[in-house]
C-alpha cells in the first residue's frame, strides 16, 4: 500500500539569496535526463531545453534508504527533494527566447505561465505556486513538504490522518523508517526483542512462539527447551559439560588454567582468589591438575573443593553446609555433633539412637541410667552435688537447683536457706520422683 | 563467728586423719581422694597431695578452706605462720590430671589465677563459700563443663572480664548470689543447657540469654525482675525435658497472667507482636524495681 509513498521535501523560495552556482554536471538530475533524452516526450524534452540553460538553478538530491535485514521487511524509501527557483526575470528573458514557454502548463490546471510568475518545478512537472498544494486541504505545503501517494500530494498533517501506518507498540504514526514485522508496522526505536529488549530493526530477529527474540535469546530459549546452556561468550548451546566462570556458563575451551595455561575442560576449578569477599569477579580458573597442587580441602560429602569455612571432623574435611547428622542429615552450623563409629549426630538422634548422656561425664551411658531432676547419670556418676558421694535408687535425697542432695549435705546447708528451700518447694507442689533405674 | 588462731603447725590427730586418707590412696592408687568434713583449713593438713599427679577428683567439701594467700609465688607461699590464713595455692594446678575438684562448703574468699590453667578440670564446685570475687583471668578454663558458685557473693561488678568466655560450660550455677543485671558476654556461653539465677537481685536481664539456643534449664526465681526480653520467646523452654522457673518475681501483669496458663503461653506471648510493642513501651516507661525481697545480711556467706 505505501510502496509508491515518497516523501519529498521543497525548500521555501529565498530568491533574494541565492546560493553560489553549481556546474550544470552536478545536477543529478540533468544527468539522467541527458542519458535517457531520446526517450523524453516532447513536453518534457521542451523543458530540458530550458533546463540546459537554467540548469543551476536546479538541485536534485536523491537519497536510498535500504535496510538489507533479512528478517525485517523494511520498506524501501526514496526522498527526493527538489528545489525550483526560477528566477522571474531571468526566466522571461530566457523563456522569451526560447520556442516553448507557451508550451509549458502546470499539471494542476493545465493553464500556461504568466512571464514573471515563479514556477514550481517538481519531478519535472510544473506547478502555478497557487495551484502546489495538497490534494486534501488545499493549502501550501508548509516548508514546502508534501508526501506522494498514488500520484497525490498531501500536506504532512493530511498524510497522516490518511495513510500513515500507526506503530504496534506506542500507537503513533510512523513517520520516515518503518519496520513491517510481525504482522504490524513500528518504529525502528520500537520494535524490540521480548526478552532483552535490544533494539531488532538492524539485527534482525527470530520469530520464536509468536515472540520476535533477538538471536542471542532466542538461542538462550531453544538451550533452556533442550535443558542446556548457551555460553556467555560466543551465544552458542554448550553440548558437552558447561563450565561455571564468575556467575556465568561458558564453553570450557573458551578458557585456560590460570598457573599452566592449558586449556581447559568442565574439570576446572573456580577459585575464590579474595576469599571472603562475596563478589566473585576476582575468581580465577585452574585446571584440575593445578587445583590440587594447591592444596585445597576437598568435603568429604561432595569432594569438591572448600573455599570458605571449612569443618575438620571425623578426620575428613567438610563444607559446613555438607557437614549433617547422620540421622536427619541437617547441617551442625557449628553446633555440637556426636561422633560414633565414624559417623556424626546430632543431639537428639545421638540420645535417640545411643541412649541419655551422664551429667557428670558427660558421656553416653551404656548400662544403668539412673534418670531424676530432668537429667541422667550413669551408675558410676550418681552422687551427691555437694559430696560426691555416691547414691542408688534407695538413697533419700533433697533437691537444691535440681542437682541431688544427701541427708548429710542438706542438714549442713545454711538455716535460712533451708528454710527458703522449704518454702519454695511448698509453693511449688510438683514432687520429684525418686530417681528411677532404666 | 570462730575466730580461734589456726596455727600453720596443724594438730597432729587432724593431720593424720587426713594424711591416712592420702596415703590410703596413694597404695591403692586410688585417682578419687574424698576429705569430706575433715575441719581441714589449710592444704599444709595434706602433704604430699600436690605431688599426687594422677588423681582425677578431689573433693574438699565441708572444710574450713580459706584462701587469702598474699605471696604468690611458689614454695614461700606456705609463709604464712602466725596467722590464720590459709589457702587454696596455686600448686593446686600441679594435678593435670584432676577432671572433678570440689571445694564445696568452705571458707574461700579469693581463689588463686592457677585454677583456670587446669588442663582437665570440668567440673569445679565452689559452692557455699565467701567468694567476694573472682581471680582475673578465671575465665581462662580450657575445658570446663559444670560450674557451680551457688551461695557466694558475687555480682556482675566483681567478675573477671573473662567470665563468660567459658565456652565450654553447659550448666552455670550461680543461685544465691548478688548479681543485679547479667552481663550481654553471656551469649558466649554456647553451650549452656543449665542457667541458675535462683534468689539474686537480678532487675532485669539481658536480651542475649535468647541466644542460648541449648539452654533447657533456667532458674530466675527469687528476683526483682518485672519483664523479660522478647528474644527469650526463642529458647526452647516448653520441651518435655525443659524447666523454666519464674516465680517470685513482681511480674507485669500480662506475663503474670501467661505464666498462670502456662510456660508455652508465657513464650508465645513473648514471642508476639503486642509483646514487642509493650515491651518497647516499658523500654522508655519502665516498671519500678521492686526491693531486694531477700534479708542478704542473713547470709552465712557473708562472714569476714
Ligand atoms: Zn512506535
Ligand atoms: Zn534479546
Ligand atoms: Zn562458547
Ligand atoms: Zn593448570
Ligand atoms: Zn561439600
Ligand atoms: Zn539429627
Ligand atoms: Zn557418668
Ligand atoms: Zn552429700
Amino acid at each position: 500500500m505505501f510502496r509508491n509513498m515518497f516523501k519529498s521535501q521543497l525548500p521555501q523560495d529565498r530568491s533574494p539569496d541565492i546560493p553560489d552556482l553549481k556546474p550544470l554536471e552536478c545536477s543529478v538530475l540533468y544527468k539522467r535526463r541527458a542519458e535517457s533524452r531520446e526517450h523524453l516526450t516532447e513536453e518534457i524534452g521542451d523543458y530540458d531545453d530550458l533546463s540546459e540553460f537554467s540548469d543551476q538553478t536546479f538541485e536534485v538530491a536523491n537519497y536510498q534508504y535500504v535496510c538489507p535485514t533479512p528478517d525485517v521487511v523494511n520498506q524501501t524509501l526514496e526522498r527526493k527533494t527538489s528545489i525550483v527557483k526560477v528566477k522571474a526575470e531571468w526566466s522571461n528573458q530566457r523563456l522569451n527566447g526560447a520556442m516553448s514557454f507557451d508550451k509549458m502548463i502546470c499539471s494542476r490546471c493545465s493553464e500556461g505561465f504568466e512571464p514573471h510568475e515563479k514556477i514550481v518545478n517538481s519531478n519535472g512537472e510544473l506547478w502555478h505556486q497557487q495551484c502546489f498544494v495538497c490534494a486534501q486541504c488545499f493549502r501550501p505545503f508548509k516548508d514546502g513538504v508534501f508526501y506522494e501517494f498514488e500520484n497525490r500530494k498531501y500536506c504532512e498533517h493530511d498524510f497522516h490522518v490518511l495513510f500513515a501506518p500507526c506503530c504496534g507498540k506506542c500507537g503513533e504514526f510512523v513517520i520516515g523508517r518503518v519496520i513491517k514485522a510481525m504482522n504490524a508496522n513500528w518504529h525502528p526505536e520500537c520494535f524490540r526483542c521480548e526478552m532483552c529488549t535490544s533494539e531488532l530493526a538492524d539485527s534482525g530477529f527470530i520469530r520464536n512462539a509468536g515472540r520476535a527474540l533477538c538471536h542471542e535469546c532466542n538461542a538462550k530459549v531453544k538451550a533452556v527447551g533442550l535443558g542446556k546452556y548457551v555460553c556467555h561468550k560466543c551465544h552458542g548451546i554448550i553440548d558437552d559439560q558447561p563450565l561455571k566462570f564468575r556467575g556465568e556458563v561458558y564453553h570450557p575451551y573458551h578458557f585456560n588454567c590460570t598457573a599452566c595455561g592449558v586449556e581447559l575442560d568442565s574439570n576446572a576449578r573456580e577459585v575464590r582468589s579474595r576469599p571472603g569477599f562475596a563478589a566473585n569477579d576476582m575468581n580465577e580458573l585452574y585446571c584440575l591438575r593445578c587445583h590440587d597442587k594447591m592444596g585445597i580441602p576437598i568435603c568429604g560429602a561432595c569432594r569438591r573443593p572448600i573455599e570458605e569455612r571449612v569443618v575438620t571432623a571425623l578426620g575428613k574435611h567438610w563444607h559446613v553446609e555438607h557437614f549433617v547428622c547422620a540421622k536427619c542429615e541437617k547441617p551442625f552450623f557449628g553446633h555440637r555433633h556426636y561422633e560414633k563409629k565414624g559417623l556424626a549426630y546430632c543431639e537428639t538422634h545421638y540420645h535417640q539412637l545411643f541412649g541419655n548422656l551422664c551429667f557428670v561425664c558427660n558421656q553416653v551411658i551404656a548400662g544403668d541410667v539412673f534418670t531424676a531432676l530432668n537429667k541422667a547419670w550413669c551408675v558410676h556418676h550418681f552422687a551427691c552435688s555437694i559430696c560426691d558421694q555416691k547414691m542408688n535408687q534407695k538413697t533419700k535425697f533433697y533437691e537444691c537447683d535440681l542437682k541431688p542432695v544427701c541427708k548429710k549435705c542438706y542438714e549442713k546447708l545454711p538455716t535460712e536457706l533451708r528454710r527458703r528451700l522449704r518454702r519454695q518447694h511448698e509453693a511449688t507442689p510438683k514432687k520429684y520422683p525418686p530417681p528411677t533405674v532404666a | 563467728m570462730n575466730q580461734t588462731p589456726v596455727s600453720c603447725l596443724p594438730n597432729s590427730s587432724k593431720m593424720s586423719k587426713a594424711k591416712r586418707v592420702l596415703e590410703e590412696a596413694k597404695e591403692i592408687q586410688n585417682p578419687e581422694i574424698d576429705l569430706i568434713d575433715r575441719n581441714i583449713s589449710t592444704f599444709e593438713e595434706l602433704p604430699g597431695l600436690f605431688s599426687m599427679l594422677n588423681i582425677t577428683r578431689l573433693t574438699l567439701s565441708h572444710n574450713k578452706i580459706k584462701c587469702k594467700y598474699l605471696n604468690n609465688s611458689t614454695s614461700s607461699y606456705y609463709c604464712c605462720i602466725s596467722n590464720n590464713f590459709s589457702a587454696v595455692p596455686p600448686g593446686l594446678a600441679n594435678l593435670t590430671n584432676l577432671e572433678i575438684l570440689n571445694l564445696a562448703n568452705n571458707h574461700l574468699e579469693e581463689l588463686p589465677l592457677s585454677l583456670s590453667s587446669m588442663p582437665k578440670l570440668r567440673i569445679l564446685n565452689l559452692s557455699f563459700n565467701r567468694l567476694y570475687g573472682l581471680p582475673r583471668g578465671f575465665g581462662a578454663f580450657p575445658i570446663l563443663e559444670v560450674l557451680d558458685l551457688t551461695y557466694n557473693n558475687l555480682n556482675e561488678k566483681n567478675l573477671p572480664g573473662n567470665f563468660f568466655m567459658i565456652e565450654t560450660l553447659r550448666a552455670l550455677y550461680m543461685g544465691d548470689n548478688d548479681f543485679e543485671y547479667i552481663p550481654a558476654d553471656i551469649k558466649n556461653l554456647k553451650n549452656l543447657q543449665i542457667l541458675v539465677l535462683r534468689e539474686n537481685d537480678l532487675i532485669e536481664l539481658p536480651k542475649e540469654i535468647g541466644e542460648l539456643t541449648r539452654l533447657r534449664e533456667l532458674h530466675i526465681q527469687g528476683n526483682r525482675l518485672t519483664i523479660l526480653p522478647p528474644e527469650f520467646g526463642n529458647l526452647d523452654m516448653a520441651g518435655h525435658k525443659s524447666v523454666f522457673k519464674l516465680e517470685g518475681n513482681e511480674w507485669v501483669t500480662p506475663i503474670a497472667d501467661q505464666l498462670k496458663l502456662g510456660i508455652s503461653h508465657l513464650l508465645d506471648y513473648l514471642k508476639s507482636e503486642t509483646y514487642r510493642i509493650s515491651y518497647t513501651r516499658y523500654q522508655t516507661n519502665k516498671p519500678p524495681i521492686p526491693p531486694p525481697c531477700i534479708d542478704k545480711a542473713k547470709k552465712i556467706s557473708r562472714i569476714r
